[in-house]
């Protein structure tokens, strides 16, 4: 079992628009309470990816059209490919709201070209069109994939325009219980492939649902972990529940 | 004013009066929102009637203190001003203002109005009426749920103030470069204001930044020194997009906190272009009491309370850093989710909670109490020192008893909970 570890935080000054690093915080706090030494590795675009390459465990966030334009160029020459192949060895990385759309393969805006993704995941996006509403709210959705997690709550808040559709590399993460998931329409949330997961919860997703950061952490440390005092998370979790 | 005019603020005024004798609420709003009915430019034929002509107000944070900071210097001038004191800033409030200023023959007795705007609504309100003034403060990421990105903002923003005649004035904070490029677009002629002040650098930087990069070219900025967030002396390195030299500088003696300091910055700068006196602004400032909720002190039980509203990141940090530095130990965290806090409670993770010293004792309440406690445990508080329960008032009370005499509570409330707080504390209320 490894005791240190590197969390990478892909684009941290671009792609992070919404509490985002709520998400590495959980991560980091998690090893630490566990006493497993935890590194925050910024990667962004002056970062050469030999420094990327020697992390265990990846997360990029959300962003802003323009900062995702900026980001997008260093992400499908650079950093994407070795993503890709890093998440194709097993890396366990989460991929959240915009970071979801675009390791997809493509996002069709409603009006204009097709914006490629970086492919890592088989999906698309597609905005249905400025009429469309915005899917904005709070969130709940029973997981699905990864199979030991099947059942388990996860509460969230979603806000985006695009809609996803999953192709058949990738498995889906949760059913939907609250708000709108990947398109509102199927009644999923979110995608699984290997060990990486993308979802539309977005902004700080792992605090409120430690059994996925444990998951993502032990799959980083290759050992099943300790469990931890989530009292307070279990509560905040509950709390936020739309109720049925 | 053509008679109808007058006429629909009559009836808006009358209406609002025996609502208010009846116990229903004078209502921030609504009296607007009656007369908006009847006539939808009123706001324009209105705001002609004001002799001195309007200011307004606009930015993420600091417009209710800049915008009383403003009123209080143009009172000490003489000057008889209408203005949004409560916050009710989009068109509605500001239409209501006016409605209650007016008397029964609906005329104006005020010269000036000065009134803050929401982000959203500038736009519109651009659309009504000429300003001769418009001061813009900052632009941060707020409430991503309700107002979009600040990109968004910003380009809405810039579009507005390009169909502004020569005549507006535009006084702006040059210390942002999201408010700069803004005002580039605007015709009339730009008076800056900014901090020179190395001492007060940070040396850690913010996590909670929104205009890092170059709004021309794209390129990363470089600066420096920043004051807060992505406030400070910047440049572009790759074109000639640069901070311009503030006109307006200094260190005004009035409230804490740097946040403030360009709050009164604004105040004077947008004065200075009125031709108000620096002697009439500094007596002026030196009477200044805050506006509800903004470093509002209140006592209860002969404890002291401090109020800091905090409605997202950047004035959140600013706060924290203003406690910290009167080094605060008591803490009540009120969180809250509700339309005018911000759905999407997010947020709560880009501030850095982590400066919070051990030694503090922590009270959180809120609709997302649980969020809150649960950020302050990531943040590296102990969970033993946080007291967290729905019950605003009994937590309120908790803490409230826990404080020793002679000590000060530091409140950090979302926009409702603060209202909330004040009518728990006070017995009133105030909206």
């Amino acid at each position: 079992m490894k005791r240190h570890i590197q969390i990478a935080w892909l684009y941290p000054d671009l792609m992070s628009t919404y509490g985002d690093r709520g998400n590495v915080f959980a991560l980091k706090k998690r090893s630490e309470w566990r006493d497993i030494e935890a590194k925050i590795v910024p990667v962004t675009l002056e970062t050469s990816v030999s420094v990327l390459k020697r992390c265990d465990i990846i997360f990029m966030g959300g962003a802003q059209d323009r900062q995702q334009k900026i980001a997008g160029d260093d992400f499908l020459q650079n950093k994407g490919p070795v993503v890709q192949h890093m998440v194709e060895k097993g890396m366990p990385a989460l991929f959240v709201c915009a970071a979801y759309q675009f390791v997809g393969k493509y996002y069709k805006p409603y009006q204009g070209d097709r914006i490629p993704g970086a492919g890592i995941f088989d999906l698309v996006t597609e905005h249905p069109g400025d009429q469309a509403k915005r899917c904005i709210g709070n969130t709940a959705a029973a997981i699905i994939n990864p199979s030991e997690l099947s059942g388990t709550v996860i509460v969230g808040f979603e806000n985006h325009g695009g809609r996803t559709r999953l192709g058949v590399k990738m498995k889906p993460f949760a059913r939907v219980i609250a708000g709108y998931g990947n398109n509102g329409e199927d009644g999923y949330e979110g995608a699984v492939y290997k060990n990486a997961i993308g979802c539309y919860f977005h902004g700080p997703f792992l605090p409120k649902n430690p059994a996925i950061a444990d998951w993502l952490l032990a799959r980083a440390v290759g050992d099943s972990l300790a469990p931890l005092n989530d009292d307070l998370e279990r509560t905040a979790n509950e709390a936020v529940r739309p109720q049925s | 004013m053509p008679f109808l005019y007058r006429f629909v603020i009559i009836i808006a005024k009358g209406i609002s009066f025996f609502s208010a004798r009846l116990g229903l609420g004078a209502g921030e709003t609504w009296p607007g929102e009656i007369a908006l009915r009847f006539k939808p430019d009123i706001l324009t034929r209105v705001s002609e009637e004001l002799s001195e002509g309007v200011v307004l107000v606009a930015g993420t944070n600091g417009k209710t203190t800049t915008s009383l900071l403003i009123t209080t210097i143009l009172e000490h001038a003489g000057r008889v001003v209408i203005h949004n004191a409560t916050g009710a800033n989009l068109v509605n409030g500001i239409v209501s203002s006016l409605v209650r200023n007016a008397d029964w023959l609906g005329r104006f007795t005020a010269d000036t109005g000065v009134f803050e705007v929401d982000e959203n609504s500038l736009p519109q309100v651009l659309s009504f009426m000429a300003p001769s003034r418009i001061v813009i403060l900052n632009l941060f990421r707020d409430q991503l749920d309700r107002y979009g990105e600040v990109d968004v903002i910003t380009e809405k923003w810039q579009k507005a103030l390009s169909g502004l005649p020569v005549s507006t004035q535009v006084i702006a904070n040059s210390d942002d470069p999201g408010v700069v490029w803004v005002t580039k677009s605007a015709p009339g002629t730009v008076t800056y204001f900014g901090v020179n002040d190395k001492a007060a650098f940070l040396k850690k930087r913010e996590h909670a930044t929104d205009s890092m990069f170059c709004a021309a070219c794209g390129s990363r900025l470089t600066y420096d020194g920043i004051y807060y967030s992505h406030i400070g002396l910047w440049r572009c390195p790759s074109c000639s997009n640069t901070r311009p030299q503030p006109e307006v500088t200094g260190k005004p003696k009035v409230l804490t906190g740097l946040y403030n300091r360009y709050n009164a910055l604004a105040a004077i700068a947008t004065c200075r272009t009125m031709g108000i006196s620096l002697g009439t602004v500094h007596k002026a400032l030196a009477s200044f009491t805050p506006a509800f909720g903004r470093q509002e002190e209140l006592g209860k039980n002969g404890r002291k309370v401090k109020l800091f509203l905090s409605k997202n990141p950047a004035g959140y940090n600013a706060s924290l850093r203003t406690v910290l530095e009167q080094k605060a130990t008591y803490f009540l965290f009120v969180l809250n989710d509700r339309i005018p806090d911000g759905r999407d409670v997010s947020w709560i993770w880009d501030v850095d909670f982590e400066t919070i010293p051990a030694s503090a004792v922590c009270y959180v309440s809120g609709d997302r109490v649980y969020d809150m406690a649960l950020r302050l445990k990531y943040a590296g508080v102990d969970t033993r020192r946080i007291t967290a329960g729905q019950d605003l008032a009994s937590v309120l009370h908790q803490a409230l008893t826990a404080v020793p005499s002679g000590e000060t509570l530091y409140v950090l409330p979302t926009y409702s909970a603060m209202l909330e707080v004040r009518k728990l504390l006070t017995g009133r209320k105030i909206l």
